[in-house]
């Protein structure tokens, strides 16, 4: 059955209008950007009274901080190392925050999908707890959780759920609590430590380079009365767990035991089971794997990096080799570096939370103007995962 | 419909290469390499295998060149001059064999594996073909070989093995003498063969195919 003109102008919604047959797919639009950052920002030299590290004297710290060029970002703790908030709330307050900016309310909003790398319990999943935060429902949750790249997952999962017309109106978090899991307290327990008075690098370096931090998106079916709204063009997410081992881990001890198969609890900590570590030489390998995903978007969607107004991205021009560049160019892949826009050396790192936090700075920062087009971009290092987004603003 | 264009194939090539790089590295000969466990006899198993490999090399680029017709002289050109600086190549491999070791009359009848069979056939296939430009995907897989791995191979087998520079010369000279392969490739593409009705998407399929190939043929070797 085809839809009369006048529902695609003003288009029906819900499960009730898909079982009656309306087959009608929707745009779907960004209308508003929120973010959390939790407490004041906090400078490099001052990293170390947060994470406990006053004992410490970390090796690597200078080394890390001049790669990641970070000079500034947000802890949910204190500097005696007691949470402020959790995980949950910190994704709660961004989503109010993206309210705030809306022409909705929130108890309009239908359908909530959360990202995070871990959230506050093992289970039940983190949207339940974000949604008991907002105090709305009942609504359709999802808890999508991976490390940065989980954020795309949500979006996609909200994008494809508005575009079918099974909801009009959704809510998408990402928010991460690394700090948690940086402190040196978790790391003074473990073997290692004990036996070289340091913490190993494939753990140091993460922990001067993660923060803390929520963003959130609110996608309509239409697009905002007043004001700019970005229309998401695709989404494409790939993953390639099945060529690489495990990259960036946590729950899973250096002699590849699960954390549940160690016999308890001070045994997984003394094995370093539950530490955050990332193997570096194996990030490396999987730069190519991205741009050879970023290359077969070019002909898939048959756009030109050249059209690109904005490219926002959670990773680093400036960790790109030359003949990297160089190859990009060639294949007519390259977006110069003034169009790369990235918060990370203000706002830090924050996981999954970052494009979020990106993204609204971009769009609410009076930049944007209708027509431009912004590419957001994800890479995951954990088992190599490479997500792109297209948007159009109008 | 899609502009085919130098970028385009560019763009392909260089997606077949990384898929081809990752997969190398899942093959258990390259693995053991990587992981610091390859032994002499692993070294030598390649240098027996690979031979058959480059003698080949230098027979199809000659049968290409004889292929090409009088409207791309300058191609054909560079396809001969191409056949004549790789022709004598395994004869520094063989040296490389014997410095081992090993014996001449071994690697000298030492027969082609599964993977070097197909790889060949289908190279001797392609290059009878009248102006078989489609082969510059295969030249794209097998050169990028030798600019982007055989070198760091190369390094790695002759830390692993402690071996002399004239024990590993063939892999190391590749890696050296292969410097402007991407610029002049470039230039060749830019020759106006894409031109030549679905050019394009034969380079391209010629490259994932040889690239498969080769791929069996370093299993084989495994």
């Amino acid at each position: 059955m085809t839809a009369p003109q006048d529902d695609l102008e003003n288009p029906p919604f819900s499960a009730y209008d898909a079982a009656k047959g309306l087959n009608i797919m929707h745009k779907v639009y960004i209308n508003s950007l929120g973010k959390f950052l939790p407490g004041e920002p906090v400078k490099n030299s001052e990293i170390d009274d947060y994470l406990g590290n006053q004992q410490y004297q970390s090796k690597n710290k200078a080394l890390v901080l001049r790669q990641n060029r970070i000079k500034t970002r947000h802890y949910a703790l204190d500097k005696n190392g007691q949470s402020l908030y959790s995980n949950a709330e910190m994704a709660a307050k961004a989503i109010r925050d993206a309210i705030e900016h809306s022409e909705i309310s929130l108890s309009q909003v239908s359908f909530l999908a959360s990202s995070t790398s871990l959230g506050d319990v093992l289970l039940p999943g983190l949207a339940a707890h974000i949604q008991a935060e907002l105090g709305i429902g009942p609504l359709e949750i999802a808890s999508l959780q991976s490390v940065c790249a989980s954020s795309l997952m949500a979006m996609k999962n909200a994008y494809l759920q508005i575009k079918c017309g099974e909801h009009a109106l959704a809510a998408v978090s990402g928010s991460e609590f690394s700090s948690r899991y940086l402190k040196a307290s978790v790391y003074e327990l473990t073997d290692i430590y004990r036996e070289t008075g340091e913490i190993p690098i494939e753990s140091d370096f993460l922990r001067y380079t993660l923060s803390d931090g929520a963003g959130a998106a609110i996608l309509e079916n239409k697009p905002n009365q007043h004001g700019l709204s970005l229309e998401i063009k695709w989404i494409d997410l790939k993953s390639y767990a099945h060529q690489f081992d495990i990259c960036m881990v946590s729950g899973r001890s250096k002699d590849k035991k699960y954390w549940g198969d160690h016999p308890n609890a001070a045994i997984c900590e003394q094995r370093s089971a539950l530490v955050l570590t990332q193997d570096y030489f194996s990030l490396k390998k999987m730069i190519p794997i991205w741009i050879s995903h970023g290359l077969d978007t070019l002909d898939r969607y048959d756009y030109k990096a050249d059209d690109l107004d904005y490219f926002c991205s959670h990773y680093s021009s400036n960790s790109l080799k030359l003949d990297t560049l160089a190859l990009m160019q060639k294949t007519a892949a390259y977006v110069p570096e003034e169009k790369w826009f990235s918060n990370l050396s203000t706002r830090g790192n924050t996981g999954a939370a970052s494009i979020f936090i990106i993204l609204e700075e971009l769009f609410n920062s009076g930049k944007l103007q209708k027509g431009q087009k912004v590419m957001c971009h994800v890479p995951e290092s954990g088992r190599c995962t490479n997500a792109l987004m297209l948007l159009e603003v109008v | 419909m899609k502009e085919k264009n130098k970028n385009y194939v560019l763009r392909q090539l260089f997606k077949i290469w990384i898929d081809f790089d990752n997969q190398l590295n899942h093959i258990p000969m390259i693995k053991r390499l990587l992981g610091g466990k390859f032994r002499l006899e692993d070294y030598q198993r390649w240098l027996l295998n690979h031979r058959q490999q480059v003698i080949e090399g230098g027979r199809w680029i000659a049968l290409a060149a004889s292929s090409i017709t009088h409207e791309y002289t300058e191609l054909r050109s560079k396809f001969i001059q191409h056949a004549a600086t790789e022709h004598r190549d395994y004869l520094m491999l063989e040296h490389n064999y014997l410095s081992l070791g090993g014996k001449a009359e071994e690697i000298q009848h030492y027969p082609k594996n599964i993977g070097t069979e197909a790889l060949s056939a289908y190279m001797f296939h392609q290059a009878s073909q009248p102006n078989p430009f489609q082969l510059l995907g295969a030249m794209f897989i097998i050169e990028g070989l030798g600019q982007r791995k055989a070198g760091e191979w190369g390094l790695l087998i002759q830390q692993q093995l402690k071996l002399k520079t004239d024990q590993v010369s063939f892999l190391l000279y590749h890696s050296k003498n292969d410097g402007d392969h991407l610029a002049e490739f470039e230039a060749t593409l830019d020759t106006g063969i894409l031109s030549i009705d679905n050019m394009a998407d034969q380079i391209v399929k010629t490259a994932r195919v040889v690239a498969k190939l080769y791929q069996l043929q370093l299993e084989e070797m495994s």
